[in-house]
């Protein structure tokens, strides 16, 4: 079976397809890695790069990544079952006092497009439960999200709460959002500044690497 | 020349007297905290709160600053849900967020005393029954929803001392609203025909309701649209799709509005609008708001160089250099000076002033603006 048609019809945002064509390449025998790789994992990657370049928008990312999850639902038990781990654990919020969630859903889609764990926070985040639970999950990066230049201020909250915790040595902090600069990412000691959701997924990558 | 003849003379290229000093209100956090420091009255905070752009507490409030007036100067009829669903709170969490269906019948999370825009969960609009039950029976014109009151005591425009325009509602942004972003994508993958049948109608009855504003005989020195279908990145909506199904309506507005003698049309769009503008430009929308420097460092000028004089722009100032210092204001000046030369241009703060913004500065800013434009 060709698992380069589930990542053709996850990029066209195809949910029933990509359905479809995963169980079947599972009935097949193929390893749930494997159809997770050369398949989901494939298709989201060019999506990915796509939207970095303003190839595609908002819309066919959102449409690409839903068909991924519906995918990737029926994967998740025979990945356990064969032992396969994610490359790495993220925990993302958007932080206290601010609600908006539209680009750190966008990160989070990317982030698993990527093969990555994302366990989402939600929005309105306080410094003290983005590093509890990077503590309690093992995370090796905390994402934080904001859009209000009043509410951008917690990242350094949470930076110096990574540092009290004493985890500092153990997390990447990356910091994204519309006020959000390199200057202000450099200013507060996070790790990492990225522009968009794409890159934001790349840059995990490598941390995680 | 009137502030309304000067506006108009600068976005047609022809001579005009002096620069507006214009503006676009404020966060209620702001008005508040200027009220707490002894700026503004409580009662001038507090009119802004509770009526917004143009009322006395506007007026007043930029009249200390030294702004000439709100560009948001605009009449216009009620497009959106009629009636609009009743608030419902459906779930109180712990940390005392509430999960609501709101007026558009948006389902959110809010949290009581944060200053945020909701979060979008889902959306009523599930499905066709849901539009043709709940949706379609509030948007159909009715002409209760034209402000003839309003419309009646407008002055003449020569009797105008500012421009007013004409507010011809939103082609897109309330169906976002009504959807969600996620929602509206999905949409247009699983249901193609709905997707289509809902931006027809959203847009027919703003057509159909600025028609008959305009049948009144009362004269508009411009028209303008509200939007926000960008984000810091690009846009919420595919270009292609955006071009196909809301690009038509857009010209059949703009074909109305010149049978009137409106040539200069306005929207709003916050983010970067930049795969979204030529597709506004080809359909006769002309001038473009708010231009969000702060935020993905928007300008006018290489619109200029790819697009000519057929956009213009109002907006465009770095509001965020207000929480700085004078020598922050200055340098913001001299860069608005520039973009001023090349013509069609009018600087206004980049969105509504927030609260980090010291009312000092604000008033140096248009000081300087007077002075130096």
């Amino acid at each position: 079976m060709d698992l380069q048609e589930i990542s053709l019809q996850l990029q066209a945002g195809k949910v029933k397809m990509v359905k479809t064509l995963v169980q079947e390449a599972i009935d097949a025998g193929i390893p749930a890695a494997q159809i997770l790789e050369e398949g989901l994992l494939a298709g989201m990657s060019v999506i990915g790069e796509k939207f970095k370049n303003n190839e595609i928008f908002v819309p066919e990312v959102l449409i690409a990544a839903r068909a991924m999850n519906t995918g990737a639902t029926l994967l998740k038990p025979l990945l356990a079952s064969e032992g396969v781990q994610s490359i790495g654990k993220v925990c993302i919020g958007t932080v206290q006092g601010d609600l908006h969630d539209i680009g750190k859903n966008l990160v989070k889609m990317m982030l698993e497009g990527k093969g990555i764990e994302v366990i989402d926070l939600g929005t309105d985040v306080s410094p003290e439960t983005f590093v509890q639970t990077a503590k309690d999950e093992g995370c090796q990066i905390i994402c934080c999200s904001a859009l209000l230049t009043t509410t951008m201020g917690v990242m350094a909250d949470v930076v110096k709460a990574a540092e009290e915790a004493g985890i500092r040595d153990q997390v990447k902090i990356m910091i994204g959002g519309a006020p959000i600069t390199e200057a202000f990412c450099r200013q507060i000691g996070a790790d990492a500044y990225t522009s968009d959701a794409a890159s934001a997924a790349d840059c995990a990558a490598a941390f995680l690497q | 020349m009137t502030l309304r003849e000067n506006v108009l003379a600068i976005l047609r290229y022809q001579p005009y007297e002096r620069m507006p000093i214009v503006a676009f209100g404020f966060w209620a956090e702001t008005v508040q905290k200027w009220a707490d420091e002894g700026h503004i009255t409580q009662e001038e905070a507090d009119d802004y709160i509770r009526f917004g752009d143009n009322g006395k507490g506007d007026k007043s409030i930029m009249e200390k600053l030294g702004f000439d007036f709100n560009w948001n100067s605009c009449i216009g009829a009620w497009v959106q849900l009629s009636p609009m669903f009743d608030v419902e709170v459906r779930e109180v969490l712990a940390d005392g967020s509430q999960i609501i269906r709101d007026s558009m019948g948006l389902i959110c999370k809010v949290k009581p005393g944060t200053v945020s825009i909701p979060s979008e969960i889902g959306t009523s609009l599930t499905d066709r029954e849901a539009w043709e039950k709940d949706y379609l029976p509030k948007l159909q014109m009715r002409t209760d929803r034209i402000p003839y009151d309003v419309l009646k005591s407008l002055p003449a425009p020569e009797d105008r001392e500012i421009p007013i325009g004409l507010h011809l509602g939103s082609l897109i942004g309330n169906m976002r609203n009504m959807l969600g972003v996620e929602e509206l994508s999905y949409l247009y993958a699983d249901d193609e025909e709905l997707y289509e049948e809902i931006i027809n109608t959203m847009c027919g009855l703003c057509y159909d309701c600025a028609k008959a504003i305009l049948e009144t005989g009362v004269k508009f020195d411009y028209a303008h649209y509200w939007e926000d279908i960008c984000y810091k990145n690009g846009p919420l909506v595919s270009p292609g799709v955006f071009e196909e199904l809301v690009g038509p309506w857009y010209r059949k507005i703009s074909d109305l509005l010149a049978e009137y003698g409106v040539d200069i049309i306005s929207l709003d769009c916050d983010g970067c609008i930049d795969a979204l503008l030529p597709i506004w430009l080809e359909n006769g929308v002309n001038t473009m708001f708010p231009i969000e420097v702060g935020t993905w460092g928007a300008n006018i000028a290489p619109w200029r160089e790819k697009y000519g004089k057929q956009v213009r722009g109002v907006g465009g100032m770095n509001k965020t250099v207000f929480a700085r210092d004078k020598a922050a204001v200055d340098e913001e000046v001299e860069r608005l000076k520039k973009l001023v030369e090349l013509g069609g241009y009018i600087p206004c703060p980049d969105h509504r002033i927030a609260p980090d913004a010291e009312f000092e500065l604000v008033q140096y800013y248009c000081q300087r603006m007077r002075e130096c434009l």
